[in-house]
């Protein structure tokens, strides 16, 4: 007990005593079941046909290369991502900017909780209940898209329509969070500044560009970058809304895992998957931050 | 220099988590059940086998046990809520006090729950309500007793006569085609039509129709029993008038679970076609032919005479439209029978068998099976396994199974099925008991790759019904290439996909 | 006078925007105080004589209040030991800089970017082989895992941003490390703390697939058990739905409220301290 107290005051070893905690998280938790997860994808462990573990080599790899429809899920999910992510952060911004003068408004805090309500819906709640306002017969959608414009869409049944429905309600859903981060990004500029920018009768433009953008950037990025994570798991929403189809409309990346390791319990094929999703998040990770500058603005 | 020994410390993290994989591989038991804790239950009974009077050795304990079923599914339920008669038969019978509790999941993910939990050899669950076509997946690994076993120690579950082999093929045995045993009924059901007869024995329907068609619609259950696919057709489009927001037909399109499938056998194989070889495990050349390729066909312009959103009707959706008034018939589980009946449809609907293929003169129908057999988990301890049990052998006792029938579930024993009040139970019981032969319903493959198996031709078919895929024929060769493969890595076909797969992937 | 109009109608704009991203909700809102026929209703009924039926059904039915309670703890319990773990990290990150603090921030941060299925997988084998599935010990320490990157972000964020002045000072006064972390600095990034437990509890308090898999009956949250009790034996069950939903998100809703200039600051991973 003396020493790990001595080792609390001791400069040189506290550092690493206090991330002891953290490590240990990461390890056991991330680092472990990586590792196993790394492991179980050279082999063939599927958990129904009660067989014992045989070694494949890189044989799932190769049927996962092989097999086109995960390179369209991965093609979905690559343009649920940046569509939804953009437009979410057009608008979030957008909006943001709009909300930015409103300090004084009456009923702010309640203006903004409502605001940022459908980012606290249960995924699986929202899911189904959009599927009740998308439906055909029964769905108020439908019903004022008859009332105004004469036609009835059935969105989540027809193969043209379900993909842009349910990027629809994740739009909806997420970009209260880009508002969000864009009203802390704006917040971060120095009043002072804009107050100068004010008396010298500066154009918006230059405003937007020489003020707010450099001191918001950082903010902005890391809340898209956090959607953009977010937004590559996309699951719960989409599978409870559509089932990932019609067809395969909608099966996102999330979706093709969560089939083959809990529909078919095919275990060491979907971690050979898990890791290429993987491999592909820290790619996109590692571009992100390169361009966050990440480093420069610590220096 | 660093870049190296960190390379050799990553290599040498994954050797150790293929050794590490590999171990706990090994650890899952596989194939059959041997004896542990099975055995153990059953010796300590062998004194009481029989069901005798008397104390089990259980006498005086209490005991809690937990049933898996279906949620928003009432035969499960009921098993759960008639469990207290149980209660007081065992306390009377037996000397225990037992209650019992009912975890629930919906249809699609049920299994994924169950496996999750029996692959840890948990008891959390004692006995598990499945879906039929699970059966292989939950004997390969180990995770069930074998029924067969339980019946050499009980011969009172031995000497249970089922109504019908069928019931026998579609609930208990896997493999399919052998005499192994590894679940008992919980539930019978078969796929059946119901129908609103206030529209049919109205005159002036029956007179426009006559007028338009040719022949009278028909008015008893004798006249459906002859009813073929084509009349049934045209009365469907007779009753489809959109602007009095009634439709003629349902059927099942959803992508979820099994709901496409379901409804689409019973074509294929009232028209003489089959989804597999049973005995080679063959599927290509079986499930893609041009009879196979019509039925698909047909089944999907049923479409055309269902209400909008018709691509995502399940279960569920056809339950709501039907007690909504918008539809005038609709494929459908006989289960749900008690919710599709409802106390304002109460005289206005006919249940009746499906419509049949004209074949050689004769009208055949062979429609899905449905229901689920119950299962008990290998990894209960010598009580729950013993409790488990008495509580089957309660379960098929003539009066449990009336009262099961009474409160809306399907029995599945000769002696109810056959007594002579019993089509009069349940506006459905005529139905269900005409349905559930050999002749007229079948089940889908048994097989431990069911799910795989399943959610590939789920994605192949809706594609189908959307319009993604245009040609029937096509969209069953892409499922039967798939499926082919799929067997063949498990082992069960011989044969590996032809060279004409190779374009599928 | 233009002016008080233009700003009157500026309100009335964001007032509409706000209410139009709530519509939604509102509508499930409603859809917990009708019955099932009126949710169903063609045209939609926007009034209608509301019932707490579905609520009363809702709360005296299976085990609502042993979800709601494993919802609470499980969330609560997550959270907060994530924010005590993230902040002795994101403490030492900024104040000491160790090797690695680059590599391992960004390792934490792209953790959470592979999907959920794909985490669960060894997880769950994990759990299995360790006997930790259904256990609270289990799903507890998963979900502080899942918020321990996005709280040390934030943090560092913050606890960057107070002056080492602070530290020293303490510390030459003869203060302990302790008496620093937890009497100087803490309170100083409260913002941040508030933030981070906003956001996580969001993702936490709706998590369905993890617990779902690796929980049990004894762990079961509410989103699972809304997943659960979807269908009843009449089709969906859309009363049940909607009124648990409403239930689930008050607790949520309140916190935004009530601790919204919190996060609002908070959000701006430290780069700022005073209003937003």
């Amino acid at each position: 007990m003396k020493g790990l107290a001595k080792s609390l005051h001791d400069r040189n070893l506290l550092p690493y005593v206090l991330l002891v905690p953290v490590l240990i998280f990461f390890i056991v938790w991330n680092v472990l079941p990586l590792l196993w997860m790394v492991g179980l994808s050279f082999y063939k462990y599927d958990i129904t046909t009660g067989e014992p573990l045989k070694f494949l080599g890189l044989t799932n790899y190769k049927g996962i290369f092989e097999n086109t429809g995960i390179w369209q899920a991965l093609s979905k999910t690559f343009w649920f991502v940046i569509i939804g992510v953009g437009l979410e952060t057009i608008l979030g911004m957008a909006l943001g900017f709009l909300f930015w003068g409103s300090a004084k408004m009456p009923g702010r805090r309640l203006a903004l909780t409502l605001l940022f309500s459908p980012m606290i819906l249960t995924p699986v709640a929202a899911g189904t209940f959009f599927r009740l306002i998308y439906d055909p017969v029964f769905g108020i959608a439908n019903y004022y898209l008859k009332q105004w414009f004469g036609i009835t869409v059935n969105f989540l049944g027809d193969a043209k329509w379900a993909y842009p429905a349910v990027l629809l309600v994740d739009i909806w859903m997420w970009t209260p969070f880009m508002i969000l981060m864009t009203l802390a990004a704006l917040g971060s500029v120095p009043k002072a500044e804009l107050e100068a920018a004010e008396v010298d009768r500066l154009p918006w433009i230059k405003r937007l560009w020489h003020i707010v953008l450099p001191h918001g950037k950082f903010i902005l990025m890391l809340g898209i970058l956090l959607r953009t994570i977010d937004s590559f798991k996309t699951m719960d929403l989409v599978y409870t809304m559509t089932s990932g189809g019609p067809g395969n409309a909608t099966e996102l990346i999330a979706i093709s895992l969560f089939r083959r390791a809990f529909e078919a319990f095919t275990m060491g094929n979907a971690s050979a998957l898990a890791i290429i999703t993987l491999l592909i998040a820290i790619a996109f990770t590692s571009i992100y931050l390169y361009i966050l500058n990440y480093k420069e603005r610590r220096a | 220099m660093k870049t190296k020994s960190v390379s050799i410390v990553v290599m040498l993290a994954i050797l150790f988590t293929m050794i590490l994989s590999a171990c706990s591989g090994n650890k899952s038991d596989n194939g059959t059940p041997t004896s542990g804790g099975n055995s153990g239950g059953t010796s300590s009974t062998s004194g009481t086998s029989g069901g005798d009077e008397g104390s089990s050795p259980l006498a005086g304990k209490k005991i809690e046990m937990s049933i898996l079923g279906i949620g928003g599914w009432l035969p499960s339920s009921l098993s759960v809520d008639m469990s207290p008669d149980f209660a007081a038969y065992a306390k009377e019978k037996y000397g225990y006090d037992v209650t019992f509790t009912f975890e629930e999941a919906p249809f699609t993910s049920l299994f994924q729950k169950a496996a999750a939990s029996l692959s840890t050899k948990s008891q959390e669950f004692n006995i598990i309500i499945s879906d039929s076509q699970w059966l292989g997946a939950f004997a390969e690994p180990g995770w069930i007793v074998s029924v067969n076993e339980i019946m050499e120690q009980e011969p009172e579950l031995k000497n249970i006569e089922w109504f019908d082999p069928v019931v026998e093929k579609a609930y208990m045995t896997y493999p399919d085609g052998t005499d192994q045993l590894w679940g008992m009924p919980q539930e019978g059901d078969v796929m059946v039509l119901y129908v609103r007869k206030d529209l049919l024995s109205d005159p002036n329907e029956q007179a426009n129709f006559k007028a338009k068609y040719g022949f009278d619609l028909p008015q008893t259950f004798e006249d459906f029993e002859k009813l073929t696919i084509d009349k049934y057709l045209k009365m469907a489009e007779f009753f489809t008038r959109p602007e009095q927001d009634l439709y003629g037909a349902a059927v099942q399109y959803s992508k979820e679970y099994d709901y496409f499938t379901g409804s689409l056998y019973p074509f294929i194989w009232s028209s003489g076609g089959e989804i597999w070889d049973q005995n080679t495990g063959d599927v290509y050349g079986v499930l893609n032919t041009e009879n196979n390729a019509k039925a698909l066909e047909t089944m999907v312009s049923i479409k055309n005479y269902m209400p909008p959103g018709a691509e995502n009707y399940g279960i569920a959706q056809i339950t709501e439209a039907f007690t909504q008034g918008k539809l005038f018939s609709a494929y459908q589980w006989a289960a749900v029978g008690g919710a599709m009946v409802t106390p304002e449809l109460q005289d206005k609907v006919l249940i009746v068998p499906i419509p049949g293929y004209e074949v050689n003169g004769e009208i055949r129908r062979i429609t899905s099976i449905g229901g689920q057999p119950w299962v008990i988990n290998k990894f209960n301890d010598e009580d729950h396994m013993r409790v488990a049990i008495d509580f089957l052998k309660w379960w098929y006792l003539p009066e449990t199974q009336i009262e099961y029938a009474k409160r809306g579930g399907n029995p599945t024993t000769k002696a109810v099925l056959e007594s002579p009040d019993f089509e009069s139970i349940q506006p459905w019981f005529r139905a269900y008991k005409y349905s559930l032969t050999e002749e007229r319903s079948r089940d889908f493959w048994h097989h431990p790759k069911y799910s795989e198996m399943l959610s590939v031709q789920q994605e192949a078919f809706t594609s189908y019904a959307t319009g993604g895929e245009k040609d029937p024929l096509k969209t069953l060769e892409t499922v039967a290439c798939k499926q082919q493969q799929i067997l063949y890595d498990a082992g069960t076909a011989k044969n590996a996909p032809p060279a004409a797969c190779a374009s599928v992937k | 006078m233009a002016k008080r109009v233009r700003q009157g109608l500026y309100y009335v704009l964001l007032w509409l925007v706000s209410i139009g991203f709530f519509l939604p909700v509102f509508w499930i809102f409603l859809a917990a105080f009708k019955t099932k026929d009126q949710i169903l209703a063609i045209p939609p009924e926007w009034f209608f004589t509301p019932t707490l039926e579905n609520i009363r059904n809702m709360v005296i039915g299976l085990n609502f209040g042993k979800y709601a309670m494993n919802s609470v703890i499980v969330s609560l319990s997550a959270v907060t030991i994530a924010l005590i773990v993230s902040f002795f990290a994101s403490y030492s990150f900024s104040r000491f800089k160790p090797k690695g603090t680059d590599f391992l921030m960004f390792l934490l941060l792209s953790m959470r970017m592979v999907p959920g299925a794909a985490v669960v997988v060894p997880i769950y084998l994990m759990y299995t082989a360790l006997g930790w599935k259904d256990t609270y010990f289990g799903i507890i320490l998963f979900y502080a895992m899942f918020s321990i990157p996005f709280s040390v972000w934030i943090l560092k964020g913050f606890i960057d941003g107070v002056s080492l002045r602070y530290d020293e000072t303490a510390l030459v006064n003869g203060g302990s490390r302790f008496h620093v972390m937890f009497k100087v600095v803490l309170p100083q990034v409260k913002p941040g703390l508030v933030a981070a437990f906003i956001f996580n509890m969001i993702f936490v308090w709706n998590e369905f697939l993890f617990n779902f898999i690796i929980g049990g009956k004894n762990v079961t949250t509410i989103p699972v058990a809304l997943a659960s009790g979807l269908y009843k034996t009449h089709g969906v069950d859309w009363t049940f739905i909607a009124s648990l939903s409403l239930v689930y998100m008050l607790p949520l809703i309140l916190m935004i409220y009530f601790f919204q200039r919190y996060l609002l600051v908070g959000m701006t991973f430290g780069t700022v301290r005073g209003e937003v």
